[in-house]
């Protein structure tokens, strides 16, 4: 897996080239961001439980059959698994948040994904909506535009207006799972 | 690739958790020390032609033990090392040098029968001619002679 260095260090050697001032510039944007992008990732951290609950909940209002005998998140068990499979989504999506790079989420989580789902019956449109409904909730929380109560703690007491471009870096990740599954 | 952030990760998903507050921290760590390592890249990236001449002089000066034949050559390897380096410097680990100058090499040196004690010249060369703050900071120089340092140990 890569990070942002490891990714110019990847790209300047397929050239045989050094890294110099101008890539740089774009690293160092990523080093003068990193409280910005930590306190982003947090926001992700600290509401994993909440943001996978209200995206299955989602689904679930807008479709009422999926808990019906029959449906897809009947029993609970099955509705269990669709739980976990989002807080798994959010945890890729907090580690390629952090490193500044998709690879690992790629590598680790939208590799196969497709595949396994189709295999074991998963309804892909529901997934997708499950995974928009995180995103939305993801960006409010970090942007601090959700309703209600402030959703997290920043450790370098960022504040939500800040992490605007992190937000958007974080809105692209989910939309690359979505783009994977679609 | 190994980096701070990289580390931090890889673990953390190996025990299927969260980043944690502590991983966090030992990123932001990572990020604070960043600005001299940078430097450095940008310096190394600026005179690498420069820091492989002036070695490669110094290490086929007049008198020397070694081949002036095989000079482009060593000119050609000083370089690469010194490439990797500034990746090293830029990742914050030495993962590019492990993996692309390090791994494999004493049985590439033993196979050509390369000088390695030529290379260990060039690089102490580079390392003992850095001038502070002329050719880059304190911090930076540090970050850049523990490097030169780490393949000269591997070279050796």
């Amino acid at each position: 897996m890569l990070d942002a260095f490891s990714r110019a260090v990847v790209s300047a050697d397929s050239k045989g080239s050094t890294i110099g001032a101008a890539e740089l510039s774009a690293l160092r944007k990523y080093v003068s961001d990193a409280n910005k992008r930590i306190d982003a990732t947090l926001a992700i951290t600290q509401n994993v439980s909440c943001i996978a609950a209200d995206a299955v909940s989602g689904i679930v209002c807008e479709n009422t059959g999926l808990t019906q005998p029959g449906g897809h998140c009947y029993p609970t068990r099955r509705m269990a698994a669709c739980l976990r499979d989002g807080e798994i989504i959010l945890r890729y999506i907090s580690y390629a948040l952090l490193a500044g790079d998709p690879s690992v989420l790629d590598d680790r989580c939208i590799n196969g994904l497709k595949e396994t789902y189709t295999a074991l019956g998963v309804p892909i449109a529901n997934a997708i909506r499950a995974i928009e409904i995180m995103k939305i909730a993801t960006v409010a929380i970090m942007t601090e535009t959700n309703t209600g109560r402030k959703m997290f703690e920043g450790i370098n007491s960022g504040s939500g207006a800040q992490c605007k471009d992190i937000a958007a870096e974080a809105a692209s990740y989910f939309d690359r799972v979505i783009d994977a599954l679609s | 690739m190994k980096s701070a952030v990289t580390t931090v990760v890889i673990s953390a998903d190996l025990a299927g958790r969260f980043p944690t507050i502590s991983d966090l921290e030992s990123v932001k760590g990572s990020f604070d020390r960043a600005s001299a390592r940078l430097e450095a890249a940008e310096k190394l990236a600026a005179y690498i032609e420069k820091y492989t001449e002036d070695a490669l002089n110094e290490v086929y000066k007049e008198g020397a033990i070694y081949d002036q034949a095989n000079k482009d050559k060593c000119a050609r390897d000083i370089h690469h090392y010194l490439r990797l380096i500034n990746y090293c410097l830029v990742t914050g680990g030495t993962g590019p040098l492990d993996e692309w100058g390090i791994a494999g090499m004493r049985e590439v040196i033993r196979a050509q029968l390369l000088p390695t004690a030529a290379y260990i010249e060039a690089f102490t060369y580079i390392r003992d001619k850095i001038q502070i703050p002329r050719d880059m900071g304190e911090q930076a120089a540090t970050e850049f002679k523990a490097l030169l340092d780490y393949l000269i140990n591997a070279l050796a």
